[in-house]
This record gives C-alpha cells, sequence and structure tokens, in this order.
C-alpha cells in the first residue's frame, strides 16, 4: 500500500513540476495532435488505394492507431523517463540516494520520473480506440474486452521488464542510452499491424524488440484476431520477463555493491 | 574570399569528423531509424500493391522497392537536424559564441552535417543492399540518370538545408520552435514524396505538392534516378529546384539579417 | 559504557578494476579474457564509535574515506571484515537499519532540480513513512536552525550552492536518524556557508545526541566538530585519536612567536630556527619539539624581547605531514 502512495507522490511531483512550464502543456498537446495526424494520414493515404490491408479494415486499424499511441503514451509517461533517469543516476553516482532509501530500490527507481502531460497521449489514444470501436459497430463481447485487457497488461509487462533489463546493463556499460534509441526507432514499426512484415522482422519485433506484444497483440484481441495460444504465449513471456528483469535487477545491484565481484 | 571559406570548410570537416568519429557506434545506431522507415513503408506499399493484382497507379512491387531503396539514400543525403539544433543553441546561449565568430555560422553547420553524411555512408551503402536483397528492385536506369540524380540531390540538399536552417532561425522570436518542427516534419513526409511516391497519394496532395518546395526535395531526385521522367519534366524539376533555391537563399539572408538583430536586441 | 554505535572490524574492500589497452584489437581481445587489477581501497581498518560522538575522519583523495562511508551506510559490500552499525549488518540494507541512518553527499544533490526542496521533502516523507506529527515537527525545528524558511519553496535549481546545501541536509534528516554520514557537507561552499553549516551539525549533534562519522578537507570543520579524529591513508588507518593528540604525535616541531622592543638584524635571530615570517618587530621560528624550551630560554636572554609565545602548528600543516611520512616509510 506503502507503493501506491509512494507512486501517487511521485504523480504529483511530475504534476506540479510541470504545472510550473504550462507551455510544456501545448507543445505536448500540439505534438500528439501531429503524431495522430501522421498516424491517420497514413491510414487515409493507403485506404485510398484498398479496402483491407492484410485483411485489417481500415476501423481495426485505426483501432491499432489508437492502442500505438496509447501504449506509446503509457511508455512516454512514466517507464522511458524513469529509466533514462536511472541510468543517469548510474552514470552520477546518485542512484545512492535511491539505495539508500527504507523501500523497494527497483520500485522507486521505476516510477520515480513521471512526464505528467504524456496522458494526453493516453487520453487521446484512447478517444481514438473508442471511436474505431464505435466504427466497427462494437460487437465485443466480455470475454474479447477480457482478453484485450489481460494482452494490454501482458503488453505493458513485457515493454517494462525489457527496459528494465536494459537500463540495469548501466551498471556495466556506462554507454547504455542508444539502447533506447534502438527502442524508439523501432517502435514506429508498431503502427502497422507487425503480420505485414517478412518473417524475420517479425521475430525482431516481438523477441528483440517486444513491440509485437505491446501493441499487434492487444489491437488482434480486440479485433477478435487473437488466438488463445498466442494470449497465453503474451502472459507467459510478461511473467518470464517480469522475473527475470527483477533477478538480473537483484545481480546487477549487488554487482553495484561489490558483494558478486 | 573562396578559398578562405575552402580552408575554413576543410578544417571544420577535419574537427567534424574527429569529433562525430567519437560517437560512431551512436551514430550507427541513429541509423536504425533511417533505415527503418523507408523499410516499413515498402512493406506496407508492397502489401497494398499485392492487393491490388501488383500495381498501383503505376507502381508494382519491384518499382516500390526500387523507390523506396532511393528514398532512403535521398533522404539520408538531403535531411539535416539543423532545426532541433538551433533550438537548443538559443535557449541555451550558445548562440552568442557562433555570433562572435567572422564567419557565417552556416558554414560550421554545413560543415559538421557533411562529415555526418560521410561516416554513415559506411552503413547506408551496406543497407541499400541488403533492402535490394529482401526486396528485389525493378530497375530500367541508365547511367545519365544516376548522374542527374546525384546532381538533383546536391541541389536538393542545398535547398532543403537553407530551408530548414532559416526555420531553424525561428528559434529567436518564439520558445514554440518544436511546434514549427513538428509541423513542419508532417507537412514534408506527406508532400514530399518520403511516405510514398506521390503517384499514389491522393489527388488533391498531387495537386497542392507543385505548388510547395517540398516534392522538388525528395521525389524528384528519386523519380530522376530511377528513370521514371520525361526529358520535359527533367527540365521543369531542375527549373523549379533552381527557383526555390533562389527564393530560400534570399529569404535566408532577409531572416538571418533580422534575426541577428533581434537577438542583439532581446539577448539571451 | 553504552555498545558502540558503529563498530569496524578488518573491514577491506578490494575493487577489480579491468586492465585493457587502448585500441581495437585490446578492445576485442578483452571481450574474451580480462585482466584484472586488484586496488585494496580499504585494507583492514578497525574502529569504534560511541553514541553521540561527532568523529572526523580524514584522508587525502583516494585515501579510502568514501569507500567506507559507503560500506557503513550499506552501498557498498565489504571484500572481507565484519561491520555493524547499531547492531546492523549495513550492507544487508534492512529497511529498519536504512531508516535510521543517513548520508550526505557534499558533490552529489538528490533533490529533484526542477522542483522546490518542500516537494522533494514530501516526497522523503513518504517513502520513509516519517509519521505527518513528527515530519511537521521535524521540518519546522529544520527550518529554524538552517534558516530555510525563503528557501524551501524555490526551485532548487534558483538557490545557491550554499542554500542548496543546506535544503539537502534538510532532506537528509527529515525521518531524524541517529547515525549521520557526512562526506565533504561543505565541499565549495563560501565561508559563511561553511561556517552555518558547521554550527548546525553542532547543534544537531548537541539537541539529538547523534552519532556523526564526517570527512572534509577544511580543517575549520574539523577542529570546530570533532574531538576525536580518524586519519586513513592509502585504505589504512594511521591514527585515530583526540586532534590534540595527533597534533603532538605527529609534528616534531613548535613555532615560537616573538615580539621585539624594536627591529634587529637578520644575522641576530638566524641560528635560533628555522624563520618562517618575520617583519619589524615580530619573528616566526619553527623549533624542533625537544630544543622549544632551550631555545626560548635563549631568546629571552639575547634578543630584545618584549613578548613570546610557543604554538603548535596549524592543523592542516601537521595532516600534510601524516600523510608526508607515510610516503617515506
Amino acid at each position: 500500500m506503502n507503493q501506491l502512495r509512494i507512486l501517487w507522490t511521485f504523480f504529483r511531483l511530475g504534476a506540479m513540476n510541470e504545472l510550473a512550464y504550462r507551455v510544456n502543456f501545448f507543445t505536448q498537446l500540439f505534438q500528439a495532435v501531429m503524431s495522430l495526424v501522421l498516424s491517420l494520414g497514413g491510414l487515409a493515404v493507403v485506404f485510398n488505394q484498398t479496402d483491407t490491408l492484410a485483411g485489417w479494415r481500415p476501423a481495426e486499424l485505426v483501432a491499432l492507431v489508437g492502442i500505438y499511441i496509447l501504449v506509446g503514451g503509457l511508455i512516454n509517461l512514466m517507464i522511458q523517463p524513469s529509466m533514462q533517469r536511472f541510468m543517469e543516476d548510474i552514470r552520477m553516482g546518485t542512484l545512492d540516494f535511491m539505495i539508500l532509501k527504507p523501500a523497494d530500490a527497483q520500485f522507486l527507481v521505476s516510477v520515480r520520473q513521471v512526464e505528467i502531460w504524456k496522458l494526453i497521449d493516453i487520453i487521446m489514444g484512447l478517444g481514438v480506440l473508442v471511436i474505431a470501436l464505435v466504427r466497427l459497430g462494437a460487437q465485443i463481447g466480455m470475454a474479447q474486452a477480457l482478453a484485450f485487457g489481460v494482452a494490454l497488461l501482458a503488453g505493458a509487462t513485457i515493454v517494462y521488464s525489457f527496459w528494465m533489463m536494459l537500463a540495469t546493463c548501466a551498471f556495466w556499460f556506462v554507454k547504455t542510452e542508444n539502447i533506447l534509441v534502438i527502442f524508439q526507432s523501432m517502435y514506429q514499426a508498431g503502427r502497422w499491424p507487425i503480420t505485414i512484415y517478412p518473417g524475420w522482422l517479425q521475430m525482431m519485433l516481438t523477441f528483440l524488440v517486444p513491440i509485437a506484444f505491446a501493441v499487434t497483440v492487444p489491437a488482434q484481441a480486440l479485433t477478435g484476431r487473437l488466438t488463445n495460444q498466442t494470449l497465453l504465449l503474451a502472459i507467459l513471456v510478461a511473467t518470464g520477463l517480469f522475473g527475470a528483469a527483477r533477478w538480473f535487477w537483484r545481480f546487477g545491484i549487488r554487482y553495484y555493491a561489490g558483494a558478486s565481484a | 574570399m573562396i578559398r578562405a571559406i575552402g580552408e575554413i570548410y576543410a578544417a571544420q570537416l577535419r574537427t567534424s569528423l574527429a569529433v562525430q568519429f567519437q560517437y560512431r557506434m551512436s551514430l550507427a545506431i541513429w541509423m536504425i531509424g533511417r533505415v527503418i522507415q523507408p523499410l516499413v513503408a515498402l512493406v506496407v506499399w508492397t502489401t497494398v500493391a499485392r492487393a491490388r493484382g501488383g500495381d498501383v497507379s503505376g507502381y508494382s512491387e519491384g518499382d516500390f522497392a526500387a523507390y523506396f531503396i532511393i528514398q532512403m539514400i535521398v533522404t539520408q543525403a538531403t535531411f539535416s537536424w539543423i532545426m532541433w539544433e538551433y533550438d537548443y543553441i538559443i535557449r541555451s546561449g550558445q548562440f552568442s559564441f557562433r555570433l562572435l565568430r567572422p564567419i557565417h555560422p552556416i558554414h560550421a553547420d554545413v560543415a559538421d552535417n557533411l562529415a555526418y553524411k560521410v561516416l554513415t555512408l559506411v552503413i547506408l551503402i551496406p543497407a541499400a543492399f541488403f533492402l535490394a536483397w529482401l526486396f528485389p528492385p525493378t530497375l530500367h536506369w541508365q547511367w545519365w540518370n544516376i548522374v542527374a540524380g546525384l546532381l538533383a540531390t546536391v541541389i536538393a540538399f542545398i535547398m532543403r538545408f537553407t530551408l530548414e536552417w532559416m526555420l531553424a532561425m525561428t528559434a529567436l522570436w518564439t520558445n514554440r520552435v518544436s511546434a514549427v518542427n513538428q509541423t513542419y516534419d508532417v507537412i514534408l513526409i506527406f508532400f514530399s514524396g518520403y511516405f510514398a511516391p506521390l503517384a499514389v497519394m491522393p489527388q488533391l496532395v498531387q495537386t497542392l505538392a507543385n505548388f510547395l518546395p517540398f516534392r522538388w526535395l525528395i521525389a524528384f531526385p528519386i523519380e530522376l534516378t530511377l528513370g521514371r521522367l520525361t526529358p520535359t519534366e527533367i527540365l521543369i524539376g531542375f527549373g523549379a529546384q533552381l527557383f526555390w533555391l533562389v527564393i530560400v537563399q534570399a529569404s535566408l539572408r532577409y531572416v538571418w539579417r533580422a534575426g541577428v538583430k533581434q537577438y542583439s536586441a532581446v539577448g539571451s | 559504557m553504552a555498545d558502540p554505535v558503529i563498530l569496524l572490524d578488518n573491514l577491506s574492500k578490494t575493487y577489480l578494476v579491468p586492465e585493457r589497452d587502448a585500441g581495437v584489437m585490446a578492445a576485442a581481445r578483452s571481450l574474451v579474457q580480462r585482466r584484472h587489477r586488484a586496488i585494496k581501497a580499504v585494507d583492514q581498518v578497525s574502529f569504534r564509535v560511541e553514541p553521540g560522538e561527532v568523529v572526523g575522519f580524514l584522508g587525502p583523495n583516494g585515501a579510502g574515506k568514501t569507500t567506507t562511508l559507503k560500506m557503513l551506510s550499506g552501498l557498498l559490500h565489504p571484500t572481507s571484515g565484519t561491520g555493524r552499525v547499531l547492531a546492523y549488518e549495513p550492507w544487508q540494507r534492512q529497511r529498519d537499519f536504512l531508516k535510521v541512518i543517513t548520508l550526505v553527499m557534499g558533490q552529489r544533490n538528490q533533490l529533484n532540480w526542477d522542483i522546490p526542496a518542500s516537494d522533494s521533502f514530501e516526497l522523503n516523507r513518504v517513502i520513509y513513512r516519517v509519521p505527518p506529527a513528527q515530519y511537521q515537527q521535524t521540518l519546522e525545528e529544520l527550518v529554524e536552525l538552517l534558516e530555510l524558511g525563503p528557501l524551501i519553496n524555490k526551485p532548487v535549481r534558483n538557490l545557491s550552492l550554499g542554500e542548496r546545501m543546506k535544503c539537502e541536509i534538510a532532506a537528509a534528516l527529515l525521518h531524524r536518524p541517529q547515525v549521520l554520514f557526512l562526506d565533504e557537507p561543505t565541499i565549495g561552499l563560501d565561508v559563511t556557508a561553511q561556517r552555518r553549516i558547521r554550527e548546525f551539525i553542532r547543534e544537531y549533534n548537541r539537541r539529538h545526541n547523534a552519532t556523526i562519522l564526517l570527512t572534509s578537507h577544511y580543517m575549520a570543520d574539523v577542529e570546530a566538530l570533532c574531538k576525536r579524529i580518524v586519519v586513513i591513508h592509502h585504505g589504512r588507518i594511521l591514527f585515530d585519536g583526540p586532534l590534540a593528540e595527533l597534533v603532538k604525535r605527529f609534528s616534531p616541531h613548535k613555532t615560537i612567536a616573538v615580539e621585539l622592543e624594536h627591529p634587529i638584524e637578520s644575522n641576530q635571530y638566524a641560528d635560533f630556527g628555522e624563520v618562517v615570517t618575520q617583519d619589524d618587530g615580530r619573528l616566526m621560528l619553527r623549533v624542533p619539539k625537544a630544543d622549544t624550551a632551550k631555545v626560548a630560554g635563549r631568546l629571552l636572554a639575547q634578543l630584545p624581547v618584549s613578548d613570546l609565545t610557543i604554538e603548535d602548528p596549524p592543523i592542516e600543516e601537521v595532516i600534510e605531514q601524516v600523510f608526508a611520512q607515510e610516503v617515506e616509510s
């Protein structure tokens, strides 16, 4: 429960921090709108030439874009800024302050930096998603909604664990920011269903940089394309990676403290 | 004068190369993003072409492959990060140092940009061959297409750099440069032939693109290289490039003077 | 005597530093086969600190001070030896242990740069689970003692270095730790700010009987705060005892200051000892400790002395000598 209070405090700090620079709100809003224009404009151009893309109808791809923006917002709200801060803390030596606190240090470093305006992306992503669902005729049953929720949670967990493990590498290698650039570069491939990509790229986007689980799988769940096997795989990968990230963090901290050296 | 600038360029290039070589790993990794975009666009349009039985507005699968591979090269050759850099340079006050130098600051930026392009060739060329191996392109170019395409790319680079350097100066008047930059990026993506060949874009976009400078930055050099243009179209293209080049160069002079005045009045 | 608050027994820390030659080939080779060099940062250090004591922990850069402090606060795991802080083994990092200690690092900040310090304080309150009433009381006390009133609601980036350090110290003390590890808390500050912080530390120690282990490059800090000092060099303890004892043991010299009735020629005093300074009527001489009385007698007998005092040399000089001796031996 104390973890919730800590989380809430970080959110409040993030909010107060950002409220001081209100111009950032408009910057972020503008950026979100432009990103939306880019995504939907791309869809409009493509569907100007065809009715379905690899079996996905326009409204279904709009739903995918909604999830793409939503998940991107989740990542940029807390995961990415916290992980960047974490690696910076290792480099500057200020990670010590986190480790000295009487709370779970992995939790602290994971939630410590909140960029509150990214909520705009989350709200906008949800908005796009809802509009798409209405246009789809919204034949979404409880089972599908539940599968979507589970898939989204699994996707978010996978992305978090993935970043956590990469960031933990900073204990050994000083320059790891570049790994984050790889993720950001590859994330844009998630605008489209990964099933359109050639096999090797699908594998990369699934297991090397887990964009498939983060965006495509939830979208599949919502549009009735998800098999039980895929959902189960997502859950297993999420659980496994989360555990692995935890273990790796412990290992990293022990190395940092010189206990395993 | 020209010799002096030549010497300065040589010196600046050497420094930029040395500095950027230190970041070779970062450079390599940034290139991933520059390869991913054409790859994604290529896959999307290939999928569309297949759905339509192999052809979209005169572009087959192989044509799309050729288009986006050349697009990657032309984009890499012409792009700059100057608008984002100047936002930082001006806000942090480093702009003053640039003004202190007895030479127009654009030259240092050009040299920096060229150094980056030279270094990233090492990745760009293998990436182009890699894409060509994955998606066999249909090529019907002549040797002169490549020469003319190179020339058009060089003009496009000068024009785009001037345009973006001029836009970068807006940071002297507003602190919302990111909005300017993002708007510019989105317009460029749709109206330049970056996201797709203009021929497959909706009619409205095609019409508007004729009145904007952007198609001469990317679409024209690509289509010229691929031998998709008639001699008349080639002449019109070079004419349009020169026309816009004169306009942006003249505007740059004006904006630069006004910008320095603004900066010295307000300070930073 | 009560149980010691800090107890170190043969504590050692060895770092393995990878050795690598420059160049791409060497980098590739090092992936396969890594050579390491062991560096003993802390070498069999033993000492104890009693409740309420303020101990100065001195040594040149790289002597092992920070490594020791990091082990005591649980950030580093020792290679060998044992250590206890309030009956806890620090590197277990138990929550209860972390709640009763604090570490202030003069060269690093924990406060968020962009927001007022009071907001960062609030975060620490939540993380340390300080009860609201106690928090309020502690905060008021710290605001009063450190004169933080006008500071804590300004964004930290707008504060001066000294103001920021005061806020850093307050943030580190909100949970009322019983053991304070202060690593260069006054570094880079101007003289007034240094004095403020020094006074605060003394007052805090007096009010709460907190145990304090302090490192500083400024001897004024040490002289004002620490009755006892521990000197570490090359990872080993060179001295542990009262400050006065250090001077007695390590300085083979005394300084004799002489006030003369009228100026005299330099050849008249040159053979009494090493002349440190001299201007009309004032003379400073450094003489071997054993000869002090004899030289003073001769001075009084042979020169027109109006006043004569015998002093210990400045503490900085003594410390320098301690380190210099180590190098020679």
